[in-house]
């Protein structure tokens, strides 16, 4: 294995690049190929929402994989955070629902409100992860899980109790601002991220603090404040994934964001192999996918209704066996520490090891 | 780095501990121990198993506070600080069960180390400091993130470091390789390396001659003592080894059940009553024989 | 006054079960440093274990003394058995293995047990809760003033069976020589495997203990509840943890004083400000202990050895 994530994925080609473009290089190919995406599939509601769906998932997944995978510590309450965020950009996006901003055409308009709402349940979460974060990031790692999963539960009982959110109703009503684009602008921006954190010098103190806790305090890395900045960074993606789930369902209620959500998040990025970002993305792709699938199947299969809901019953307990399989036979989940491009078969082109 | 004084003199103590005692409940594992180290220093660390010599390492290392006395690091009073923000002081160590970062290239092991200098982190300062700091910090996150050509040169500055101290310390040929995959002797000797790219005043070696055999051993010697003139050090280690301590050390001190029992150059130690009992009651006979 | 009372004997009664429950966990964090996730939901089993003893009984039978005890019995066995299979089967195969993979078992194991019995295929009993028979006639034993303060007949049943099983774990790890080989694999498991200890039969046996424990309390607590659902496991276990670990966790003492506590704060929460919070005290308190003491009230920050 090279050392774990050494290249941000735009390094392919950096002997080519001048550095003073490279920071910004991806950005300016990700957006044409987006605005193209979007062309193509506007026609279709059916796979704008499954696409908007696994787009989420893909973000919840990468920025999981930051704490769990390259920090080593273990969260269970990602849930947690996107409610915040949801709920946060949601009451956003309703309060200003009447507001334009005249100089722009309503679209853009629109989508500047809707980054506004977005960015501000993305800051929200990031300080609820702080305020988790510190206290139980202080403490040895399984304290975090148990600190998190209580966190969600904070979270959802605060929800249900406020008139603001709907209480257990939910919130309804919020503009469907979201478009396969905006979701995927933000996939590739938590894939940028996590890449370049990996990539560069923050990056290795993850890992070191992942490797050996005390040796890495030792060579002067102040871990504590390595894994806060880590869970915080996490906990903003996730609040954005929140956000961007809050513009495209037509309701929102504290069901979406229960501990069953978190485990899946928790699922994929086990199964990807903790410490892979194109791991947790493959995997969030697969897992978002298979149920779906096996729906639409027996639904045309004409299985009497019951059939298509128990799909839905049965993915539970085989989360939770499928995480105890993978502990015994394959801890390392898919790809382990590595990336795709690193599994991938011989002769196709590889990258270089080390950065620059 | 702001928070230190300005640059000790040659002579001052780089590292001073005085009357450190610890207690773990009631079980005292160290005693009134005392030690200053001062530049171009190559000190030793002695005693039979279970004498207190790591919990010493781990009290100078901030890993355990001492329950009594001082830890001074090049002048400044370190009790209740952490273990990076003494490293920042200019104190680094190796582990007597290497802990390597196993699954990181040697390279990266020793980038992290240089990594983790450069005043980044607050080391107790005022409320003000802290916050510009704290700044710092974030700033250096974003240019990260955005890859700015600063950042990226910073990062070809840290590999040129780490590269030479993997040349120093013979690895450049196991530059890429996974630290676990390392020969046991070379895990080693990386462990220096990744110590030494803290920039340390003082380096901590514990029993870095464990498990080697004669003739690494030698090399070994000859390595501390180059690394302490090349990188100005003041050096500190524990062995088990007593051919090598007392062929490499200026001074020992010798402890038992966590007390100090002898103190000197290795001949005046080698002589002392209480360490010949003190070894021979544990029978331990390969000393013994060192020290007949 | 007398409202305060009633609140504290509530507190106490619902803190006696949290402690049964709390025990288990430190228990086996004790010997295995390991948080035992799936212990809430071995307790939810041990409960639908005792509610279908109590049907193949019958209305006559579960409710005469004998009928108690087989009640209690078969979901202790039952537990005990259940601890052991997981124990044996996907921890110890993982003991030598980074912490972290222990763990994620543990939470997978605890999934698949609270959603598994939420399925209606086979025997298992479907997501909606069932009520829980009346083993014990409910009846008003002391009245004080004019029903200002009541204590239950079934409050001072459980307290006595809490209290009576706490005492015999207490006899048990310190008096016998198994306590005492519980305690020296606590301390240093591979140390004392060297010295003839048989490790792997005391972890195992430890595992039964704090499952059967868990069966006994579950069933209590469905008894106070008159209901049994699949995720009362994680509820009542989550709580159960964090008393643990406010009390400290790995001290035995400590576990009773935090479920003790946490019974209190919750009844109080309830009481005096509204129902609706309850499930968030719980995880609020515990994050206000570890930011005052890290270590839990009775605990120590261990420092890890270097």
């Amino acid at each position: 294995m090279a050392a774990p994530g050494v290249t941000t994925l735009t390094d392919v080609d950096a002997g080519r690049v001048p550095p003073a473009l490279r920071g910004i290089l991806p950005v300016l190919i990700a957006l044409p190929v987006l605005a193209l995406a979007e062309v193509l599939l506007g026609a279709s509601p059916f796979a704008t929402y499954l696409l908007s769906v696994v787009g989420v998932n893909i973000i919840l997944a990468v920025s999981l994989n930051i704490v769990n995978g390259m920090t080593g510590q273990f969260s269970i309450g990602h849930a947690g955070f996107m409610a915040v965020g949801a709920y946060i950009a949601g009451v956003t996006s309703l309060s200003l629902k009447e507001v334009a901003l005249s100089f722009l055409p309503v679209a853009a308009s629109d989508q500047v409100l809707f980054t506004v709402a977005l960015l501000a349940g993305g800051t929200c979460a990031a300080l609820c992860g702080f305020l988790v974060g510190l206290p139980s990031l202080r403490l040895r790692g399984d304290y975090l899980a148990i600190v998190t999963l209580g966190f969600g539960e904070i979270i959802r009982v605060v929800v249900q109790n406020t008139e603001a959110f709907g209480r257990a109703l939910g919130l309804s009503g919020i503009p469907q601002y979201s478009s396969v684009a905006m979701v995927y602008f933000w996939v590739f921006l938590v894939v940028l991220v996590a890449r370049r954190i990996a990539g560069s010098s923050h990056g290795r103190s993850l890992w070191a603090i992942r490797e050996d806790e005390v040796a890495a305090e030792a060579m002067g890395v102040d871990t504590t404040g390595y894994k806060v900045r880590a869970f915080v960074i996490s906990s903003f993606f996730a609040g954005i994934a929140g956000g961007l789930f809050a513009h495209f369902v037509p309701i929102i209620n504290p069901g979406s964001f229960t501990f069953v959500k978190s485990m899946e998040i928790v699922v994929m990025v086990v199964l990807g192999g903790l410490g892979s970002t194109t791991g947790a993305i493959v995997a969030a792709i697969f897992l978002t996918l298979l149920p779906e699938g096996l729906r639409s199947l027996f639904g045309a299969l004409g299985a009497e209704g019951s059939l298509a809901q128990k799909v839905d019953q049965i993915r539970m307990p085989v989360y939770g066996l499928l995480l105890v399989v993978l502990m015994l036979a394959r801890p390392q989940g898919l790809f382990g520490t590595k990336e795709l491009w690193d599994v991938l078969p011989r002769w196709l082109p590889r990258k270089k090891k080390g950065l620059t | 780095m702001s928070t230190v004084a300005a640059a000790p003199a040659p002579g001052d103590a780089l590292l001073q501990a005085s009357g450190v005692s610890i207690r773990f409940g009631g079980l005292k594992a160290l005693t009134d121990f005392n030690l200053t180290v001062r530049q171009g220093d190559l000190l030793g660390l002695i005693g039979p198993n279970g004498a207190g010599k790591s919990t010493a390492f781990n009290v100078l290392t901030g890993v355990y506070q001492p329950t009594e006395g001082e830890v001074r690091v090049a002048g400044q009073r370190v009790n209740g600080w952490v273990p990076h923000q003494i490293n920042h002081l200019g104190l680094a160590r190796t582990f007597q069960n290497i802990r390597l970062f196993r699954a990181l290239t040697a390279l990266d092991n020793v980038k992290v180390a240089c990594r983790a200098q450069g005043g980044l982190h607050p080391v107790r300062l005022g409320p003000m400091a802290k916050a510009a700091t704290a700044m710092r910090n974030y700033r250096d996150w974003w240019r990260a993130l955005l890859l700015t050509p600063g950042f990226q040169a910073e990062e070809r500055e840290l590999t040129r470091q780490a590269e030479h101290l993997l040349e120093v310390m013979g690895l450049s040929h196991r530059r890429d390789e996974e630290a676990k995959n390392l020969p046991y002797g070379e895990q080693r000797r990386l462990e220096i390396a990744r110590a030494l790219g803290t920039r340390p005043k003082v380096l901590l070696l514990d029993e870095p001659a464990a498990g080697m055999n004669t003739r690494e051993k030698a090399d070994l010697m000859v390595l501390i003592r180059r690394l302490r003139d090349e990188f100005s050090l003041g050096v500190l280690v524990i062995e088990h080894d007593m051919k090598l301590v007392m062929g490499i050390c200026e001074r020992i001190t010798v402890l038992d059940h966590g007390e100090t029992i002898a103190r000197g150059a290795p001949a005046e130690v080698r002589s002392d009553r209480k360490v010949i009992e003190a070894y021979l009651g544990d029978s331990y006979l390969e000393s013994h024989g060192g020290a007949a | 006054m007398s409202q305060l009372l009633q609140h504290l004997i509530n507190g106490l009664a619902a803190g006696t079960i949290y402690a049964l429950v709390a025990l288990g966990y430190t228990m086996v964090y004790g010997v295995l440093k390991l948080i035992n996730f799936a212990h809430g939901d071995v307790m939810m089993v041990g409960v639908y274990m005792g509610y279908a003893t109590a049907f193949a009984l019958g209305r006559q039978a579960q409710r005469s003394l004998w009928g108690v005890v087989v009640i209690f019995a078969v979901a202790m066995v039952g537990c005990a058995l259940l601890g052991f299979l997981i124990e044996r089967f996907a921890y110890r195969p993982l003991r030598e293995k980074p912490r972290l993979t222990a763990l994620i078992t543990a939470i997978g194991i605890s999934f698949a047990l609270s959603y598994g019995f939420q399925l209606d295929i086979g025997f298992l009993p479907g997501a909606s809760p069932r009520a829980f028979p009346e083993v014990i006639t409910p009846s008003e034993w002391f009245i004080i003033g004019d029903r200002d303060v009541v204590i239950w007949n079934w409050q001072v049943i459980s307290f006595l069976i809490a209290v009576g099983l706490m005492a015999a774990l207490q006899f048990l790890v310190y008096r016998t020589r198994f306590g005492k080989a519980m305690r020296a694999v606590s301390y240093d498991h591979r140390t004392a495997a060297l010295m003839g200890i048989p490790t792997d039969r005391i972890i195992a046996l430890t595992f039964m203990l704090s499952s059967a424990l868990a069966a006994g309390a579950g069933l209590l607590y469905a008894i106070k509840d008159t209901s049994v659902s699949p995720l009362m496991g994680l509820y009542v276990g989550l709580k159960a943890f964090v008393a643990a670990v406010i009390g400290g966790i790995g001290n035995v003492p400590g576990a009773v004083v935090g479920a003790l506590l946490l019974g209190l704060v919750e009844e109080f929460v309830v009481g005096y400000a509204a129902s609706t919070w309850r499930d968030a005290v719980a995880f609020a308190f515990l994050i206000l202990v570890l930011l005052v003491k890290p270590g839990g009230l009775f605990g120590r920050v261990a420092a890890e050895k270097v």
